[in-house]
C-alpha cells in the first residue's frame, strides 16, 4: 500500500537516470566553453554525486538545479581560498626595508613580458619604484622588449621610478635575477620584477633552470602566465610547473606557484574555460586578467561575470 | 610525438570494435562516444566533432548491411575518411615557384608565434637555394623589429625595418618594392599580433594585404589553442585570403586538436609545423603520413583490409 507513496515521492527525488543525460549536456556545455575535459569532467561528477538522491522542489527541473550546482561550483573553485592583496605585501615589504619580488613563468608568447609591464605601470601609478630584470637571456629581442617598455612607462611617471637591470643575452638568469635584487636593495626599489624565458613544460633543462632561479632568489611571489586562449593543455602546463619547482626545491616547503595571471582574456569571447582549468588545477588565485595590449589592460577576475 | 595520445585512444577505439561480438548500433555508439571524448580532450572543436560523430553514424545503415566483416571495414574507413577531413581540406598545398618574387604575409593571434615562423621559413628556402628575405611590418608589439633583426641576421638573411615609422602598410609597400627590385624570390612580410574583437586591428590587416597583394597568407596557430581557435580562425579568413596554416609549439605536450580545427575553419592546408625555438625545428607537414602516422597506419591498413 505504501508503495504507491514511495513512488510518487520517488519521482520528486533525483534519479541517477534522470540525471545523467543532464549532467552529459552540462558536461559539453563546459567543454565548448573551454573548461579542459577532465575538469569538466571531475565537476559533473562531484555535482552529480551530490544531487543524486536529493528531494527537488515542487516547481524546479533537474536541469535547473544541475545549472545552480554547477555555477555554484565553478564560482567556489574561482573565489580565491585566501584573499590576495599584492599592493598590500609590496607595502608591508617596504616598511620592512626590502624589495618585494616577483618572479612571472610561463610557456611561449602567453603575455609574461607585456603584461609584467602592466604589472610595472600599476606599481608605478601607486607611488613604487619598480625594477624590472631581463632573465630572459633566450629569446630574440627579448631585452629591446622590455627596454622599449621601460622607456615609455618612464615617459608616463618621470622621476627615475623605474629602471631596467638587464646584462644582454645569453648569460645565466638566476645569476642575473640576484644582482637585480642586490641592485634593487643598493638603490631603494620598492619593487623587483623578474621577467623568465617561455619554455615548455616538458622541456627538462628549461624547467630545471626555471626551478633553480626561484630557489637560490627565493622571490616573494611567483605567477604563473597562462594565456585564456589554451584549452586542454592548461592542465598540463600548471601541474607540470609546479612539479618541476617542487621537485628542485629540496625544501619541506617547496615554492610553487603563488597565483595565476590570466592573459588575452579580451580575445576568446564566452570562451573563459581556460580560467576554470588553471584555478581548479592549482587551487591558487587568479591574481591579474590581461584584457588587453596596453598598460591599462590589466583586471582583478569578475568570478560572477564568468560563471 | 604530435597527437600520439589521440592517435592511441582512436585506434584502441576502432580495435574494441573488432572485439565485440555483434556489431550493431550500441558497439558503433560506444565506439564513437570512445573516439569523440579522444578529440574533446585533444581540443577538437566540439561543433566538429558533433559534425564528424553524425557522418559516420549517417554513412552506416545497419539494415543495408551483410556480414560483420563488412560492417567492420565500412565503420573503420568512414572515421578514418572524417578523420582526413579534419586535417586536410583537400586544396592544393601551396610552395613559392623560383624565379619570380613570391610574396607571403604572416597573420594570427598575437604570440601564436609569427616572428619565429617567419625566420624558420625564410631559412627553409634559403637552404634550398632561393633568395629570401624578411620584412618587419610589426610596428607595435615593443621590440618586434629588433627580435626580427637578430633572428634574420643570425641565420644571414636580408631584413627590412623601421623603428619609427608607425605605419605598417607603408614599411611593408617599402620592404616589398625593395625586394622586388633586388630579384628576391621569397618575401616574407611578418605583422602584428591580433585579435577579432579588434575591428581597428583587422582594418590593418586588410589594408597591408590589400596593399602588398600576397601572394600566400599564412595564418599561424598556437598548437595548445583551444575551443577558442574556431571563431578566430574564420574571423581571419572572412578578413583576409587566408590560404595556409602554421601550426607552432608541437614540441612537448601539445594536443593540437584546437589548431587543426582551423583547418576547417578556413579551409586551408597545414604547410610547416613548428616542434622548437630554433631556427631549424620546423617541418614540413603531410597530411596523409600525419593521419597515417596518428592511427599506426600499418594497423589501420590491416583493420581495414580484415
Ligand atoms: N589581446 C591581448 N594580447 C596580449 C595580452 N597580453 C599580452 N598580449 C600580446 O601577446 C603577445 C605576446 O606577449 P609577450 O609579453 O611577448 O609574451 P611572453 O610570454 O613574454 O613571450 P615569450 O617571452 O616569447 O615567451 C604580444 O603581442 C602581446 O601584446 C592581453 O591580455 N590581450
Ligand atoms: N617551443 C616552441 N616555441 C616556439 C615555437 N614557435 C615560436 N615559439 C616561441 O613562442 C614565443 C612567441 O613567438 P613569436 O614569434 O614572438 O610570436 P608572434 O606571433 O610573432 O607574437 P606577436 O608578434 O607578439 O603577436 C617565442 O618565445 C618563441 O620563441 C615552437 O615551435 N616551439
Ligand atoms: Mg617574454
Ligand atoms: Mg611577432
Amino acid at each position: 500500500m505504501f508503495s504507491v507513496f514511495k513512488g510518487l515521492v520517488g519521482s520528486r527525488t533525483v534519479s541517477k537516470e534522470q540525471l545523467a543525460p543532464v549532467i552529459a549536456k552540462m558536461r559539453l556545455a563546459l567543454i565548448e566553453k573551454n573548461v579542459a575535459a577532465e575538469i569538466a569532467e571531475k565537476l559533473c561528477q562531484s555535482v552529480s554525486e551530490k544531487m543524486e538522491g536529493k528531494a527537488l522542489g515542487t516547481f524546479e527541473g533537474v536541469a535547473s538545479v544541475v545549472k545552480t550546482a554547477v555555477q555554484e561550483a565553478l564560482v567556489k573553485i574561482l573565489t580565491p581560498k585566501k584573499p590576495v592583496n599584492v599592493l598590500r605585501d609590496a607595502l608591508a615589504a617596504k616598511s620592512a626595508g626590502q624589495p618585494f619580488v616577483i618572479t612571472f613563468c610561463g610557456v611561449n608568447g602567453v603575455g609574461k613580458s607585456t603584461n609584467l609591464a602592466k604589472i610595472a605601470f600599476w606599481f608605478l601609478e601607486n607611488q613604487l619604484r619598480v625594477l624590472i630584470a631581463a632573465c630572459d637571456t633566450f629569446r630574440a629581442g627579448a631585452v629591446e622588449q622590455l627596454r622599449t617598455h621601460r622607456t615609455r612607462l618612464d615617459a608616463m611617471h618621470p622621476g627615475n621610478n623605474i629602471h631596467l637591470y638587464e646584462k644582454g643575452y645569453g648569460k645565466d638568469a638566476a645569476a642575473i635575477a640576484m644582482e637585480a635584487i642586490q641592485y634593487a636593495r643598493d638603490n631603494k626599489y620598492d619593487v623587483v620584477l623578474v621577467d623568465t624565458a617561455g619554455r615548455m613544460q616538458d622541456n627538462e633543462p628549461l624547467m630545471r633552470a626555471l626551478a633553480k632561479l626561484i630557489k637560490v632568489n627565493q622571490p616573494d611571489m611567483v605567477l604563473f602566465v597562462g594565456e585564456a586562449l589554451v584549452g586542454n593543455e592548461a592542465v598540463d602546463q600548471v601541474v607540470k610547473f609546479n612539479q618541476a619547482l617542487a621537485d628542485n626545491s629540496q625544501a619541506d616547503q617547496p615554492r610553487i606557484i603563488d597565483g595565476i595571471v590570466l592573459t588575452k582574456f579580451d580575445t576568446i569571447d564566452d570562451k573563459v574555460g581556460a580560467a576554470v582549468s588553471m584555478a581548479y588545477i592549482t587551487g591558487q588565485p587568479i591574481v591579474f586578467v590581461g584584457t588587453g595590449q596596453t598598460y591599462t589592460d590589466l583586471k582583478n577576475l569578475n568570478t560572477k561575470a564568468v560563471c | 610525438m604530435v597527437l600520439a595520445d589521440l592517435g592511441r585512444k582512436i585506434t584502441a577505439a576502432i580495435r574494441s570494435l573488432n572485439n565485440a561480438t555483434v556489431i550493431n548500433e550500441e558497439a558503433l555508439d560506444t565506439m564513437l562516444k570512445e573516439i569523440c571524448t579522444a578529440l574533446l580532450e585533444s581540443d577538437v572543436n566540439v561543433k566538429l566533432v558533433k559534425v564528424l560523430r553524425e557522418s559516420v553514424r549517417k554513412s552506416i545503415d545497419f539494415d543495408e548491411m551483410a556480414g560483420g566483416l563488412n560492417k567492420r571495414r565500412m565503420i573503420q574507413t568512414a572515421v578514418f575518411k572524417e578523420l582526413m577531413k579534419l586535417v586536410d581540406p583537400g586544396t592544393k598545398q601551396w610552395a613559392p615557384v623560383k624565379g619570380k618574387p613570391n610574396v607571403v604575409m604572416f597573420v594570427g593571434l598575437q604570440g601564436s608565434g609569427k616572428t619565429t615562423s617567419c625566420a624558420k621559413l625564410a631559412y627553409w628556402y634559403q637552404r634550398k637555394g632561393m633568395k629570401t628575405a624578411l620584412v618587419c611590418a610589426d610596428t607595435f608589439r615593443a621590440g618586434a623589429f629588433d627580435q626580427l633583426k637578430q633572428n634574420a641576421t643570425k641565420a644571414r638573411i636580408p631584413f627590412y625595418g623601421d623603428y619609427t615609422e608607425s605605419d605598417p602598410t607603408k614599411i611593408a609597400v617599402e620592404g616589398v618594392q625593395k625586394f622586388k627590385d633586388e630579384n628576391f624570390e621569397l618575401i616574407i612580410v611578418d605583422t602584428s599580433g591580433r585579435h577579432k574583437q579588434e575591428e581597428s586591428l583587422f582594418e590593418e590587416m586588410l589594408e597591408v594585404s590589400n596593399a602588398i597583394s600576397p601572394d600566400n597568407i599564412v595564418f599561424v596557430m598556437d598548437a595548445s589553442i583551444g575551443q577558442a581557435c574556431e571563431a578566430q580562425a574564420r574571423a581571419f579568413k572572412s578578413k583576409v585570403n587566408v590560404a595556409s596554416v602554421i601550426i607552432t609549439k608541437l614540441d612537448g605536450h601539445a594536443r593540437g586538436g584546437g589548431a587543426l580545427s582551423a583547418v576547417a575553419a578556413t579551409q586551408s592546408p597545414v604547410i610547416f609545423i613548428g616542434t622548437g625555438e630554433q631556427i631549424d625545428e620546423f617541418e614540413q607537414f603531410k597530411a596523409k603520413s600525419f593521419v597515417s602516422k596518428l592511427l599506426g597506419m600499418g594497423d589501420m591498413d590491416s583493420l581495414i583490409e580484415k
